[in-house]
């Protein structure tokens, strides 16, 4: 088994109700992703899927436990330092993309190349983006890209620092029926080609059956499969 | 890709928004601009008569600024003239027919006789004699040089000597027949002058001036005063051909005045000047004086307020910026979210935003300055038509240099507000 690059342990986050309640998002006893490894987890809407990613990014403090990416706890470290961390070992897809406006799809690239520790390489944006197939799309905006060519902008993106996992939150939700399996062999081929370890949060099943390790949230989230019962 | 390449891009991204607020800054800014170096230049240039070569000008009674500004600027309603005797008693023994110093010769260093009255194309045209530019500076200090020719010969009559701006102008030079008009009569054309020089620019008034040979100028239709009821009409002329003295008026006598040894000569200058000033046919003006007065009166209250209308331009430019940056908030959280999940910092996020502002500012303010610049040498004529003075693209004010950077200090301010609000983005909200 390889060393892992993301570890959770006894990680818990709760959020304030409006009614001033506090609700448990989060409770997950332990959890790890192997380097190279590639991972689906399924889970329903509300489960805690996108507070997850959050969490193991470090975009989000989680109230109690330790989440480790490549062996260093990121709850203990300020968050400029978590931010850069997530700069250059994570690299995030978006249910929407969430492509810069403004900028070109080379553009998008160097920009996440901006926030890493390495300077930005403007033949390694260019490479990515050939790699998913828009060589010739380099200096288009997202308004000008198609729904599937905007995704593969964001998976070159998340690949631009050479993280050591890409984080991918319901990557296909946004794409038709046609071309999900199209994302999903684009994501797991590219990301088998850097040496990426993988990890996508969807509800879609026939997404979580493309894995060869396929996690259900409620089955390690403890909050999850409580909230399931009391609602069931 | 750097902070300041992002954050060009975020202006680009809204590129009617930020063309706008760019415009408006560019507006505020040319207007401050345009104004301050015109003001700036009027002032100076009225400020300058120290330089002349003559500290007091005697002429017709009447308003003291009006001699002056007709005198010194070759600007405003022409005026009165003075007798001829007059201006001999400012003159020694030796310049004079019968051979006796005039009352005041003692008084003065310096007197040069001007005839003033007619025009040559919209130029004024300014009769005197050849020490005007031996003895005299242009305003600045300097004693007058040649760009082209040399000064004419008194006893040349018909020749002149051309300012700058005339013969740039006019498209003329040495050799060129002038023939001025006679007062505001486009009719009435007299005899040419061949222009023997043209002077070197000096940025004064002297620019604009033509300036012909006074004995030729007298002998023209017009300018002989009727001796028939003059009691010592006794047709004596310097020289056979020229004008009798009786028949001779100057419009002014520009005067620098003597210094009594151990004293300075501004204290001959209120001699002298009293004693004219207590008779009934003359007065003396000191420039330096009439055009502080002048200063004092409207100038330095106008600059207060333009300082004011600079300040509050720049306020509500910065204040454009402000309002620009928070309408677009909704889509820059969007893009501030990203950019920090992507592992931006909050300060990295915080500077994008003040590049922003500092880019626009600086966009905005820079075209202002060229375009306050541009209309400063498109409205050039003019000024140098209203006031005397030449100002061109590349005239300058020292307060302008303050204004893009007091623009760019006020919009990262104003920018202060967009920016914190984008250190503070909750990510997992707008993602």
């Amino acid at each position: 088994m390889n060393a892992s690059v993301i570890e959770l342990e006894a990680v818990r986050k709760s959020f304030v109700m409006p009614d001033g309640e506090r609700a448990d998002v989060l409770d997950i006893p332990s959890f790890a992703l192997a380097e190279g490894e590639q991972c689906a987890l399924e889970g329903t809407s509300g489960s805690g899927k996108s507070t997850l990613l959050h969490v193991i990014s470090g975009i989000m403090r989680p109230d109690a436990g330790r989440v480790s990416i490549g062996g260093i706890d990121i709850t203990r470290l300020p968050e400029a330092r978590r931010d850069r961390l997530r700069a250059d070992t994570l690299g995030l897809v978006f249910q929407q993309f969430n492509l810069l406006a403004g900028f070109t799809a080379l553009e998008n690239v160097l920009v996440a190349m901006s926030f890493g520790s390495a300077r930005p390489d403007r033949w390694r944006a260019a490479d990515l983006l050939a790699a998913v197939g828009l060589s010739h799309r380099l200096h288009h905006r997202p308004a000008q890209l198609s729904i599937g060519q905007q995704q593969r902008v964001a998976v070159a993106r998340a690949l631009a620092n050479r993280p050591r996992a890409v984080l991918a939150d319901e990557p296909t939700a946004s794409v038709d029926a046609g071309h999900r399996r199209q994302v999903i062999d684009l994501m797991r081929d590219t990301c088998t080609e850097q040496g990426v370890a993988l990890l996508v949060v969807t509800h879609d099943p026939t997404v979580a059956a493309e894995f060869p390790r396929r996690l259900r949230l409620e089955d390690f989230n403890r909050a999850a499969a409580h909230a399931r019962a009391s609602h069931g | 890709m750097t902070l300041l390449g992002i954050a060009w891009r975020s202006i680009r991204q809204r590129p009617l928004q930020s063309a706008l607020t760019a415009l408006s800054l560019a507006l505020g800014v040319a207007l401050v601009v345009a104004t301050l170096v015109v003001s700036g230049v009027v002032t100076r240039a009225f400020a300058s008569g120290a330089g002349l070569g003559y500290n007091m000008i005697v002429g017709a009674k009447g308003s003291p600024l009006q001699l002056v500004l007709n005198s010194v600027y070759l600007i405003s309603r022409p005026i009165e003239n003075v007798p001829w005797a007059l201006y001999e008693e400012f003159l020694p023994a030796e310049s004079r027919r019968d051979g006796r110093a005039g009352r005041f010769a003692t008084s003065v260093r310096t007197t040069i006789p001007i005839c003033m009255g007619d025009y040559y194309r919209g130029y004024r045209v300014v009769g005197t004699n050849r020490a005007y530019f031996e003895r005299l500076t242009g305003g600045d200090g300097k004693p007058f040089a040649f760009s082209a020719g040399t000064n004419f010969r008194d006893e040349d009559l018909y020749t002149a000597v051309i300012g700058a701006e005339v013969a740039a102008r006019l498209g003329l030079d040495v050799g060129a027949d002038i023939a001025p008009q006679h007062g505001a009569d486009p009719t009435k054309i007299h005899d040419p002058f061949r222009v023997t020089g043209v002077l070197a620019r000096t940025g004064t008034p002297v620019d604009r001036g033509v300036y012909v040979n006074m004995e030729g100028f007298y002998l023209q239709d017009g300018h002989a005063k009727p001796t028939g009821e003059s009691p010592d009409a006794d047709g004596v002329a310097p020289a056979p051909g020229l004008l009798p003295y009786a028949a001779r008026e100057v419009t002014a006598i520009l005067v620098e005045t003597a210094a009594p040894p151990g004293l300075p000569p501004e204290l001959m200058a209120m001699e002298l000047s009293r004693t004219l000033n207590e008779g009934r046919d003359a007065q003396a003006a000191m420039p330096v004086r009439e055009m502080r007065q002048l200063l004092d009166l409207f100038v330095r209250p106008l600059e207060l307020l333009l300082l004011l209308v600079t300040v509050l331009v720049v306020v509500v430019s910065a204040v454009g910026i402000l309002v620009s940056m928070v309408g677009s908030a909704l889509e820059r959280s969007r893009d501030v979210a990203i950019m920090r999940a992507l592992g931006a910092g909050r300060g990295q996020v915080l500077a994008c935003v003040l590049l922003e502002a500092v880019l626009l500012a600086g966009i905005g303010g820079l075209a202002g300055w060229a375009l306050g610049h541009g209309i400063v040498a498109a409205i050039a004529p003019w000024v140098t038509a209203q006031a005397g003075v030449h100002v061109g693209f590349f005239s300058a004010a020292p307060a302008e240099l303050l204004l893009v950077p007091l623009l760019v200090g006020l919009a990262i301010l104003a920018a202060l507000i967009p920016a914190l609000s984008a250190y503070r983005t909750d990510v997992a909200r707008w993602l």
